[in-house]
Formats: structure tokens, C-alpha cells, sequence
């Protein structure tokens, strides 16, 4: 299928060798887990057991009746020893629930539905109740994304197998391992939706992937889409842009132009939720990085700490190394190894020495404008650092700020090494704060 | 769990390309070597000489004025060094040392630090330096008397003062040097002037390098040979006298002194090219391209305010859903 260019984006290397051809294995059972009651976008979970309680795997311990809300489950058996604050990988603390877990481990139990036989309205309450959510790492639950207000017609749902961040396979071993529950999930979302064409968008760096999806695709209405490879190919306007030629309006979402996205892990988790009522308690997460031993696409039990995950992997072997949870051009670096791996984490890229670049100093903008070439929301990064950097809030809106989608791109190629995305993380909350004085 | 893990932290992204500041202005530099070379080969001691003056002075007004202002000396990002150069392949081989000197420090000192450094400089600094010291022409008159008896002896200079094929020109001399020969090398004006071959060597690889855009030369170029076309002048030959080419490749793309959007190279390149005609054939026959480049530089901030181009998803409305 023909497919568009956005403009801008960039080539950068893409470091998928380390583990784009480890099939997954499963992670082994840590001592302890951590699972914060927030995993998705929206509305905090209230916790539902209290210290000293036996917890089964599977089993609900955080909700709450609000609307924006996925709820969380025990990932494995064992008790409460804490429910308590406990760092997230983003440098937050989150209210988290700590379990013990104990050393035999029981079947998780599963149903079997007829999907022929499965309403609208049931299939979104069983992806309520298994706490799905975006797993691509902006974790918006996905039970609500699949209630759009009912004035937004949705008349195509993108699956987003594009992975355009260097070094994760996630989404790449999704594809390859498991293509036929991936699109009998995708079935069920176009189900639900009620929408006639659903496009599985995948980078053509993986062949692997397109082929074993086009082998075992029958479905007439699900359209195979090689994308060329270039990032941020999986940002969702630049999918949308590239795949339909439809532009989401600044500051709108995808439902604005008729669309849906899901992410490949997200299709796989729904179809477990519905098809055997199962919670989301475990993801693919990809370990790797030029500095950890053994890198590796590891099934992990969500509230695994990522010291376990990086001990399964053969350690680090140089220090000092920089770890960051996701993709290297968005993901957050870590302070310590003591966060657990949420259901919105995709990777762990352990990086060298060499690479373990620090705030460096940075120069005065040149103005030479790698940035504004490159940048994909085609804004002006030269001048939002220079405002942001000054401090002065009114110019940076006029600049556009707010339209930035923090992708890296600028800070990447910026040769007088400006921390650009850092800066402008840092005056959108002011923007937004006088943009609501202004009301 | 063990915690003696040394873990580094930052903001994100956490993959960094490799060019840098100083990389990209040691290319530049690299790029100026082939005509330099051609500048020492047809002018000798009075290059090698011109240049060494500018460099020191360079370095030299570079930590002064880190010294002054109580910051660190940029002499590592090569921007001092490579202005320097600039000012020096600016002059005539025989132009006074001290007047290289004072535009270089006028360049280095109050163009480029006293603005703020490399990157909140309006105006170019070597041309800045460059016309600094025609400008001062008549009081640097009264200081050449007293620096005469330190000019050093570099043989005879009778075969360098040859006119420049612009004041030919506008004399009609009836010996003109042939267009290849002017294209190839041929000793007159600045030391810059001598070789647009080499010139144009050199700025192919900055395209290479990527430090480069297509708009800022093309428009410059293509705005001189029509307007010199319409006026009855070889257009070809137009472009190979004079500064053109140095300016139109090294000096208007300058990063930080010239526009960031696409339609704003396209136009401050085609409004230089507009002022080196109205400079060549209306007014003074040299210098023109120092002028027209230093009276752009003024309008960049201008020219990108009015010349940005739209966000995604600013313009285009929601489609409509079938």
C-alpha cells in the first residue's frame, strides 16, 4: 500500500541487532515486587488489600470508580508487606503495593469465551476490568480510548507496530512469535469499534515481522503496511499523516481525524482480556544495550524491579553506565535500579561508558538549523530553547511549545549540544499555567 | 539488590550525533585550505605573512576579551582561528599589517565577544572587521605613519598590485583575463579572490559535510547573473570577479548571521544579490559583497519572524470522515 513521507524525522542508528532475533523467554520469579497503583494515564487507583494479606496472582488490589482508569492486579502469588510510596522509573514516588512473593507459584486461571458470542459493550468491560492499557508506553487505558464521545466517528483503527525508537524489540517479537493472536486482537478492536479497515503499520526494518503477519493474515479488511524506516515514524500523528495523509490539528487528538491507534502489545493484551478474561500482569520487555551481558526479550511479571531484569541478563559489565526505561530518544534515565517495570515499559537499553553522556556543557544556538529541518512537528526548537532556556514564557508559546511531541530529534542533532527537550518539559506546565491566567 | 551500580543521569534523549560546534568549525576551516593554498602559491611571503598577523591577532584579542569579561576562552571551538582567516582572506596580500591586525581585533573583539559570543552575533565578524577598518580609512591614515617602520621586507611588490579584474571593468582596460583564467587562479584583489574554482572546491565539501544549504548561494548567484544579464554584462564572468563567490558560499551562510527558514534563505540570498549589483554597477566597484552581506545580516531576525512556516496540523482542519 502506498504510504506518504512526513517531513522531517531521521535516521538514527537503530541498534536492534542486540536482540531483535532472541525469541522471548520468560523472566524469572523475583523475591519481591512493587506495584504502583498508577501505571496509566488518568486517575490514581485506591488500594483494595492492606499489609499482611495474601494476595493470588491475578487478583484485583488497586481500583477506583472514575471514568480515565485502569485498574491494577497481583502479578504473582504472595503477601502484602507494604503499601507504601515507592520510586517509579519516572523519579516520581508512587503509591505502591509490595508483595512478598511466595516461592511456588500456582496456575493463573484461565476462562475461555466464545468471541462470536461477545457483546460490545461486555468486550470493553473485560478490557476494563483487566487493566489494559496503551503499551507502548504512553499507557492510556485502553478501555476508554475504546469509548470515544460518540459526536467522533471512527472509521479506521492503525495498529502501531513501527517501534521506531533504536535498540527496543518488543513490538518486533509481538510480531514475530505471535501474529495470530495480535490480529485476532486486532478483529475484536475493529469489533468493537465497528470500523471496516484496520492497518497493521510496520517499519520495513523488520522483515521478519511483515512476513510472519502477511503468512498469517486471511482477513480481507486488515491491511499490511510497510512504512519506510525513519523516526518518529510510530509517533501517532506521523503514522496517521503517513498511512491515511490525515493531519491531526495541534492540540487535537487521532479520534479528531476518524482514527484509532493501538499498539501491537495492546492488541495482544486485549485479545487475552477478552478471550480468557486474563489481567494484565505481565509485558514483553526488551533488556538490552552495548553494556549489559546478555541481552534479551524477557516476559516479565509486571512490579519486577529492574535490578532483577538486569541481574537476568548478565549484569552490567561497565561502569559507569547510564540505564534508561524505554527507548533511548524519549525514555527516562535511572538514578537507581530500584523502580519496578509498569505496564507502559517497554525496554531497559543499558548504555556504555561512552555513551553515558551527562548533561554536558552546552554552547550558545548557532542557528544552524539541523533542528528545524529535522523537527517533525515542523516548529522552530532553535528558538523555543533559546526562550525556554531565558525563561521567557510568553515567547516560547508564540513559538509553539506546546505542539512539541518531545521526540528528541533536536537535542540530537544540535551541535552546540543544547538539552532542548529538557527545557521545554520544563515551561509547558508554565504555558499551560498562563494560559489558564489568561482565562 | 546491589547499589554500588553507578548510574548516570539526564535528561533525555540519551544518543547524541556526533557533530559538534568545533567540529563543524574545523570543517570550515578545512574547506578554506584550498584557496588559501592557491593565495600563499600566487602571493608568497605577503599571504603567509597577512594571514599569520590575522590568526595571532585572533587568539591573541580571544583571550583578552575572556580575560575581561571573566569567562572561559572559546579558543576550542575554533571560531576565534576561523575568523581570523576569514579577515586575512578578506585583505589584499599587500594591505597594511596593522590594518589586518585592527580588523582582525575589531572582528574578533567587538563583533563576535562583545555581542555575546559565537551564536548572538548579528552581523558576520569578519566582515564586520573588514569593513570596520574602509570605514576607518581616513583616521587609520593618521596611525599608518607611526606603524610604517615596522613593516617588514617581504621582497618586491610591484607584480602583486595588479588591478582587480572589477576595477578593469570599470576602467575598460583592454587587459582582461580570460574567463578561465579568472575561474582557475588569477593574482588580483583579495586573497580570497584568486581562485573561484577553489573557492567552490571548498564549499562542495561543506555540502558534503552537511553544514551547508542549497537556498543562500543559489539565490545569491542566480539573482547577480540575471540582473547582470538584464544590464548587458557576461553573467558568468560577473560571478567569478570580485567576492562573490567567497560570500555567496562562506559568508552569507554563515549560521548564526543568516535566516532559519526555508524562505528566508531564498530571500536574504536574492536581496544580497540585488545590493552587490546596485553596489557593483552603481556605486563604489569593490567591497560591494562585504556591504550587501553586513546590510542583510541587519534584517535576519526580521526576515525569520515574517517567513516561518506552519506546524503540524496547524493549517489543514480535521478531515472529514466518510
Amino acid at each position: 500500500m502506498e504510504v506518504k513521507q512526513f517531513v522531517g524525522g531521521i535516521h538514527v542508528p537503530h541498534h536492534k541487532s542486540f536482540s531483535e532475533h532472541k525469541a522471548i523467554k520468560e523472566a524469572s520469579v523475583p523475591a519481591e515486587i512493587i506495584i504502583p497503583l498508577v501505571q496509566h494515564t488518568g486517575v490514581p487507583n485506591q488500594p483494595l488489600v492492606n499489609v499482611g494479606d495474601r494476595v493470588k496472582a491475578g487478583q484485583l488490589i488497586g481500583a477506583t470508580d472514575k471514568f480515565v482508569s485502569a485498574p491494577v492486579h497481583a502479578s504473582l502469588s504472595g503477601t502484602v508487606t507494604a503499601v507504601e510510596r515507592r520510586l517509579c522509573f519516572t523519579g516520581e514516588m508512587v503509591q505502591s503495593v509490595v508483595i512478598s512473593v511466595d516461592r511456588d507459584q500456582d496456575k493463573l486461571e484461565l476462562a475461555d469465551v466464545d468471541l462470536d458470542k461477545v457483546t460490545r459493550e461486555e468486550a470493553i468491560k473485560a478490557v476494563r476490568e483487566a487493566g489494559v492499557v496503551g503499551m507502548g508506553g504512553a499507557a492510556f487505558p485502553t478501555a476508554v480510548k475504546l469509548s470515544p464521545p460518540p459526536d467522533k466517528k471512527i472509521d479506521a483503527l492503525l495498529i502501531n507496530g513501527c517501534e521506531c525508537e533504536p535498540f527496543l524489540t518488543c513490538d518486533h517479537r509481538i510480531m514475530v512469535e505471535q501474529p495470530e493472536k495480535l490480529l485476532r486482537g486486532v478483529r475484536l478492536l475493529m469489533d468493537i469499534l465497528g470500523v471496516k479497515h484496520a492497518y497493521v503499520c510496520v517499519e520495513d526494518n523488520k522483515p521478519d515481522a511483515i512476513e510472519a503477519l502477511r503468512q498469517k493474515n486471511k482477513d480481507p479488511q486488515i491491511v499490511l503496511v510497510k512504512l519506510p524506516t525513519k523516526y518518529p515514524q510510530g509517533s501517532e500523528k506521523h503514522l496517521v499523516k503517513a498511512v491515511l495523509d490525515r493531519e491531526i490539528p495541534s492540540g487535537g487528538l487521532p479520534f479528531d481525524v476518524g482514527t484509532l491507534i493501538q499498539n501491537v502489545g495492546t492488541c495482544v493484551a486485549v485479545y487475552e482480556a477478552v478471550k480468557h478474561r486474563r489481567p494484565l500482569i505481565d509485558r514483553v520487555v526488551t533488556v538490552t544495550g552495548q553494556n549489559v551481558r546478555d541481552p534479551q526479550n524477557l516476559l516479565v511479571k509486571i512490579g519486577t524491579p529492574l535490578s532483577h531484569l538486569i541481574a537476568e541478563c548478565g549484569g552490567i559489565m561497565q561502569q559507569p553506565a547510564k540505564v534508561v526505561v524505554g527507548g533511548p530518544m524519549t525514555g527516562k534515565a535511572q538514578q537507581t535500579l530500584e523502580a519496578p517495570v509498569v505496564k507502559g515499559t517497554t525496554g531497559v537499553v543499558v548504555l556504555p561508558p561512552d555513551l553515558a553522556l551527562e548533561d554536558m556543557d552546552y554552547r550558545a544556538c548557532v542557528s544552524c538549523c539541523r533542528c528545524v529541518e529535522h523537527c517533525p512537528v515542523m516548529i522552530y526548537p532553535n528558538q523555543i530553547s533559546i526562550y525556554c532556556e531565558a525563561g521567557l514564557v510568553r515567547e516560547a508559546a508564540y513559538w509553539n511549545t506546546m505542539d512539541c511531541i518531545e521526540c528528541g530529534i533536536c537535542a540530537y542533532v544540535c551541535p552546540s549540544k543544547r538539552p532542548i527537550v529538557q527545557w521545554v518539559q520544563l515551561t509547558k506546565p508554565l504555558i499551560r499555567q498562563l494560559e489558564s491566567e489568561r482565562k | 539488590m546491589s547499589t554500588t551500580e553507578k548510574l548516570v543521569f539526564s535528561s533525555s534523549p540519551h544518543l547524541k550525533d556526533k557533530v559538534s560546534v568545533p567540529s563543524a568549525m574545523r570543517d570550515v576551516f578545512i574547506a578554506l585550505m584550498p584557496v588559501t593554498a592557491a593565495a600563499i602559491y600566487f602571493f608568497r611571503l605577503y599571504a603567509v605573512f597577512t594571514i599569520a598577523v590575522a590568526l595571532i591577532t585572533a587568539v591573541l584579542t580571544e583571550l583578552l576579551f575572556s580575560r575581561l569579561m571573566g569567562k572561559k576562552h572559546s579558543l576550542y571551538d575554533w571560531s576565534a582561528l576561523l575568523t581570523g582567516l576569514f579577515v586575512a582572506l578578506l585583505f589584499p596580500a599587500t594591505a597594511a599589517w596593522w590594518t589586518v591586525a585592527i580588523a582582525t581585533f575589531i572582528a574578533v573583539g567587538i563583533a563576535k565577544e562583545l555581542m555575546g559570543g559565537l551564536g548572538w552575533n548579528l552581523f558576520n565578524p569578519a566582515l564586520f572587521g573588514r569593513v570596520a577598518v574602509i570605514l576607518l580609512a581616513p583616521w587609520l591614515a593618521y596611525v599608518s605613519g607611526w606603524f610604517a617602520p615596522l613593516a617588514p621586507n617581504l621582497g618586491p611588490v610591484d607584480t602583486l598590485t595588479q588591478a582587480t579584474p572589477l576595477a578593469m571593468l570599470q576602467s575598460g582596460s583592454a587587459d582582461l583575463p580570460s574567463l578561465g583564467r579568472l575561474f582557475v587562479g588569477f593574482p588580483a584583489g583579495a586573497l580570497s579572490e584568486v581562485s573561484p574554482l577553489l573557492v567552490l572546491i571548498g564549499a562542495a565539501y561543506l555540502f558534503y559535510r552537511g553544514h551547508i544549504n542549497w537556498r543562500i548561494p543559489a539565490s545569491i548567484l542566480g539573482t547577480v547573473m540575471v540582473l547582470s544579464a538584464i544590464l548587458g554584462h557576461n553573467p558568468v564572468y560577473q560571478i567569478c570577479t570580485g567576492g562573490i563567490m567567497i560570500g555567496a558560499f562562506f559568508m552569507a551562510t554563515d549560521w548564526v548571521t543568516s535566516p532559519f527558514t526555508g524562505r528566508g534563505k531564498l530571500i536574504f540570498g536574492a536581496a544580497i544579490g540585488v545590493l552587490i549589483v546596485v553596489f557593483r554597477f552603481g556605486l563604489a566597484p569593490t567591497e560591494g559583497v562585504a556591504f550587501s552581506i553586513l546590510i542583510m545580516n541587519a534584517f535576519v531576525p526580521l526576515i525569520n519572524r515574517k517567513t516561518t512556516h506552519p506546524q503540524f496540523g496547524h493549517v489543514r482542519k480535521a478531515v472529514a470522515v466518510e
